[in-house]
């Protein structure tokens, strides 16, 4: 015989991301959910911004398929961070985020960043119950990327383009990658950052700042 | 790579709405999959069979509608499907203001228990 079952696939994953939600908001706590495709400098980007100069105090989740390298580096930052292998899975689900939620001292925070898999497919899909999502892209990934993988450029508010101390020595299309990545999202905020150089990272961390209402 | 968990996901609902309607087996399940969802069919079929086992979906069929990208213009008002992806203007009138209406979906509709 035929049951209706009539529901969305990603149901579990969006109840328990609801759920972590609102234990932020109860928290006070503002997240964001960091993606990119591997090696695009999510880790730097974070190393630069957990500077005393935020006048935020940051907390992070790494999400990594093995090996707790990123981890070593954020805590080399002196910031409270927790490590989750997935042992294989491409991205983090609202249930990982929901088991580690007690290793860090939330109620002293006012930013928890979840560093995504490195990835630019999967993470686009799950929700984690963060407030904001922001990618990096690097720019010699080419600028092809936001028409070949557009939904992580569609759902996320804010997008990073890294190693930009590079253009000189690529062929990248700077203005192609801009103009796609705003007609996919026309809301979508493009910094262009260098974490060798410094370049960009003060506009960043001002975005940043704005986006955490106490500090705003 | 995520087809794992999407397939996952599937059979954790079925099988439980198959036990809540009094059944033990579960022959087949449709299901709605938006070409701009992210999901390739042909992982999500690989990744099924490769996980039913074991469980009472193991002899189900999986049965997947794909639907397209379409969308609708807030300026010329015309309905349009794109082969894409993603909808960067409206085909009719080049117009950048549009509202997509379809292809995002990731829907399980019914199934076959027995």
């Amino acid at each position: 015989m035929k049951v209706k079952v009539v529901t969305k696939i990603l149901e579990a994953n969006e109840r328990i991301a609801n759920e972590n939600r609102r234990f932020f908001d109860n928290a006070g706590l503002y997240v964001i959910n960091l993606m990119s495709g591997p090696g695009a400098g999510k880790t730097s980007v974070l190393e630069k911004t957990l500077t005393p100069a935020t006048g935020l105090r940051i907390g992070v989740i790494e999400g990594d398929i093995a090996g707790s390298d990123d981890a070593e580096r954020i805590a080399g930052c002196g910031a409270p961070v927790v490590q989750i292998n997935t042992g294989g899975a491409c991205h983090l689900d609202a249930n990982m985020i929901y088991e580690v939620l007690g290793d860090l001292p939330l109620q002293d925070l006012d930013l928890l960043v979840i560093e995504n898999v490195g990835n630019l497919v999967c993470p686009a899909e799950f929700n984690l119950g963060e407030n904001v999502k922001v990618m990096v892209l690097s720019i010699a990934e080419g600028h092809d990327k936001p028409l070949k993988y557009p939904l992580m450029f569609q759902e996320s508010s804010a997008l990073i383009l890294n190693k930009i101390d590079l253009a000189p020595y690529l062929d990248v299309d700077l203005a192609k990658i801009r103009r796609d990545a705003s007609l996919l999202n026309p809301k979508l905020k493009i910094f262009e950052v260098s974490c060798k150089t410094g370049q960009g990272l003060s506009e960043w961390i001002a975005w940043l700042k704005e986006l955490i209402p106490k500090h705003s | 790579m995520h087809e794992l968990s999407i397939a996952q996901n599937i059979i954790d609902i079925i099988s439980e709405q198959c036990l809540k309607s009094g059944h033990t087996r579960i022959e087949a399940v449709n299901i709605r999959i938006g070409r701009a969802s992210g999901i390739m069919s042909d992982a999500l079929f690989f990744a099924f069979d490769a996980i039913k086992a074991e469980s009472i979906a193991e002899g189900a069929v999986l049965h997947i509608e794909e639907v397209p990208v379409s969308g609708r213009c807030n300026e010329c008002k015309s309905d349009f499907i794109v082969q894409e992806v993603y909808i960067l203007f409206c085909p009719h009138c080049g117009g950048g203001s549009f509202r997509m209406v379809s292809g995002k979906e990731m829907d399980i509709i019914d199934m076959e228990v027995s």
